[in-house]
């Protein structure tokens, strides 16, 4: 198992009463959000929608990587790896 | 006593309060700043309810007992995964006395037996016969009023932006369309009884059987518990177009806001003009005295106006624009408060000790 820090944007600031960097231990992408979700489940409606995915203005990058680009959330993740969530609307 | 409002905005909920007299007011907030607050709601224990919504992060509710400290309520209102509904806003929130009440778009009603705890889908209506012929409104497709008869609990109505208005004779499990003598506004090939567009409805406080109706075709009243409907417009403008529509509990005074014409949008010449019917909708008369009347072309979203319970009853409006508007007279004379708040999308007001 590997320490991964998730990091969450501001707005989400009320949702997790302030915590934005939070770290859990997993072995996989989809493992290092499940393992988020475990403990914080009030983020999940937030980040994914019905269809079981990150939500359309959602983005999640790991480490520089946009996971948008992975061929799958079952990459291996590593020791100080972290997860940003970010919200892909900007500009307007 | 204080009177409590809580605005919703696009940006965050803002309280005001006042004593009794309802003169001087001071302005709180934004609470859950960023987030769009599209409902508010207290229930018997002092539970506090807001629906929040995020173009980005999707709506939830929140609870609080103190107005700072929000939690999200879990086992909120959802569609299920792989649906093809999506949950984009909280329209209303109804704390009834055993059983919660949430309207949302994509239209649909969800209900909680354990104060808003968890909620489930209300699937007489959500899986309504008629429901693959509807269509949203420019509003989105909202199920945007809740009502229940006070004398028969079992009894209650739901208005659907673009649908129509539904009753349901059996606590919410079954529901039979009720917009008899509205027009049409989008015909369904198969669905005669559905295609109006409802904007709000009220009950009036002592005869459960007559209900008003803000719809998008004008005003109307129904004296048979929304079984048939009838225009009730003398002293409105042109077409007695608008979207809020509220009722003093006391003396029954109907308040609406009405709009030049639905390709518009606007308040008729740019006058701020709050309408009043002292007399069951039969006639209604412009309410100007403290309300700006030259160059005011913002408008008043369907939950944007409230009363409270206070006598002579208090009456808010909340504009699109942002500005707050406040009477504590029954809408004889207004203040305007001294903020410019984000686009208001909601008002509710609550007593507190």
């Amino acid at each position: 198992m590997a320490a991964v820090t998730i990091q969450l944007p501001s707005l989400l600031d009320p949702i997790v009463h302030g915590e934005r960097r939070i770290r859990v231990e997993a072995t996989t992408i989809r493992q290092a959000l499940d393992a988020l979700f475990q403990s914080h489940p009030q983020l999940k409606v937030h980040l994914f929608d019905e269809s079981g995915s990150f939500r359309q203005h959602v983005l999640c990058f790991y480490n520089e990587t946009n996971t948008r680009w992975l061929e799958s959330l079952d990459d291996p993740v590593k020791d100080g790896d972290t997860l940003t969530i970010l919200q892909a609307v900007s500009g307007g | 006593m204080n009177v409590l409002g809580i605005i919703g905005t696009e940006k965050g909920a803002f309280l005001i309060r006042s004593d009794e007299s309802r003169q001087a007011w001071t302005i709180d907030g934004p609470v859950l700043k960023g987030w769009k607050v599209t409902a508010a709601a207290r229930d018997d224990e002092g539970t506090f309810f807001l629906g929040t919504a995020s173009q980005i992060y999707g709506a939830t509710i929140q609870t609080s007992k103190d107005l700072t400290e929000w939690t999200q309520v879990e086992c909120g209102p959802a569609y299920p995964e792989e649906a093809d509904r999506k949950l984009k806003q909280i329209w209303k929130i109804l704390p009834g006395n055993n059983t919660y009440w949430a309207g949302v778009d994509d239209a649909g009603l969800f209900r909680s037996d354990d104060k808003g705890a968890h909620w489930a889908p209300v699937t007489g209506l959500n899986d309504h016969a008629t429901r693959a012929s509807w269509f949203p409104g420019a509003g989105g497709l909202c199920a945007h009023s809740i009502l229940i008869d006070p004398t028969n609990p079992n009894r209650m109505w739901c208005g659907i932006s673009a649908v129509g208005v539904f009753r349901s004779e059996d606590g919410g499990s079954t529901w039979t369309p009720k917009n008899e003598g509205v027009p049409v506004i989008i015909e369904d090939k198969e669905h005669k009884d559905i295609g109006r567009c409802v904007h709000t409805i009220v009950l009036d406080p002592t005869d459960p059987n007559t209900v008003y109706r803000q719809d998008h075709l004008g005003m109307f009243v129904s004296t048979d518990a929304g079984d048939s409907w009838k225009r009730t417009e003398n002293g409105l403008p042109k077409r007695a177009f608008g979207f809020p529509l509220v009722i003093d509990p006391e003396t029954k005074a109907l308040f609406a806001f009405p709009l030049e014409a639905d390709e518009f949008r606007l308040p008729v010449e740019g006058k701020f003009t709050v309408y009043r019917s002292r007399t069951g909708g039969d006639s209604w008369e412009p309410l100007t005295k403290g309300l700006p009347q030259e160059n005011a072309y913002m408008g008043v979203l369907r939950t944007a106006m409230a009363v409270d319970t206070l006598s002579p009853c208090g009456v808010y409006v909340g504009s699109t624009s942002g500005t707050v508007h406040v009477s504590s007279n029954l809408g004889d004379s207004w203040q305007t408060l001294d903020c410019v708040l984000p686009r208001i999308l909601t008002f509710e007001t609550f007593l507190e000790d």
